[in-house]
């Protein structure tokens, strides 16, 4: 249950070219706590589906614009 | 720190003491005393009460700390909250087989309790670490 994830995301990036919107306002429009979008950010969290689209469509931009998977190592 | 996780320190916080408290009123008696002259109902009972009480004023302070944060549970919380408690629920289990077996083969009622009360704190106590170490390291529910 508790392993590394290969699941990357811009989400720092996102939030500082849309205003600098603070973590909390994004945990607001996404219906989360400030600490697990500081956990998603951190890569300690791997987001469900439906909460990854949502961090999506709050920047407006496509899923795997905010979030990015890994190639297996080879 | 989210409501959830203050939730799972007052768990902790309360439910070491109450255990350690427990086990040194009961164990010199066990190692001194015939069963039949230990006196474990009230001990265990206050044990019992306490645990609930002090759990219920933790989160109440708790959420009074911080009242925003007080309802708000979300995916993540949820995943914590049910990864922790498969783990405390495997010392639930145990206590409760453990019960099972003592009553089967007639062993004094003392054992029988304990065996379900100790089971129920340890458990409600692994339960607790499991979920602070999901919210204070990295956690994927899958």
């Amino acid at each position: 249950m508790v392993k590394p994830t290969r699941v990357t995301n811009s989400i720092r990036s996102l939030r500082f070219a849309n205003g600098e919107m603070t973590q909390a306002e994004l945990a607001d429009r996404v219906g989360v706590t400030r600490q697990t979008i500081i956990a998603i950010e951190q890569g300690k969290y791997s987001p469900t589906l439906e909460m990854a689209f949502r961090i999506a469509r709050v920047f407006r931009v496509p899923l795997d614009e905010a979030f990015q998977y890994a190639d297996e190592p080879a | 720190m989210t409501f959830m996780e203050k939730s799972s320190w007052v768990v902790l916080v309360v439910a070491l003491p109450t255990l350690l408290v427990y086990v040194a009123l009961i164990l010199p008696q066990v190692l001194g005393k015939p069963m039949a002259e230990i006196s474990w109902v009230q001990p265990m009972a206050f044990a019992i009460v306490g645990f609930v009480v002090a759990n219920v004023l933790g989160n109440v302070v708790a959420a009074v700390s911080n009242p925003s944060e007080a309802d708000r549970e979300d995916q993540r919380d949820r995943e914590i909250g049910h990864y922790g408690a498969r783990f405390g629920s495997w010392l639930v289990i145990a206590g409760s087989c453990s019960a099972l077996v003592l009553a089967m083969t007639g062993a004094d009622h003392f054992w029988i309790a304990n065996a379900l009360f100790l089971g129920g704190i340890a458990g409600s106590i692994l339960s607790a670490v499991t979920k602070i170490a999901a919210y204070r390291g990295s956690f994927q529910a899958w």
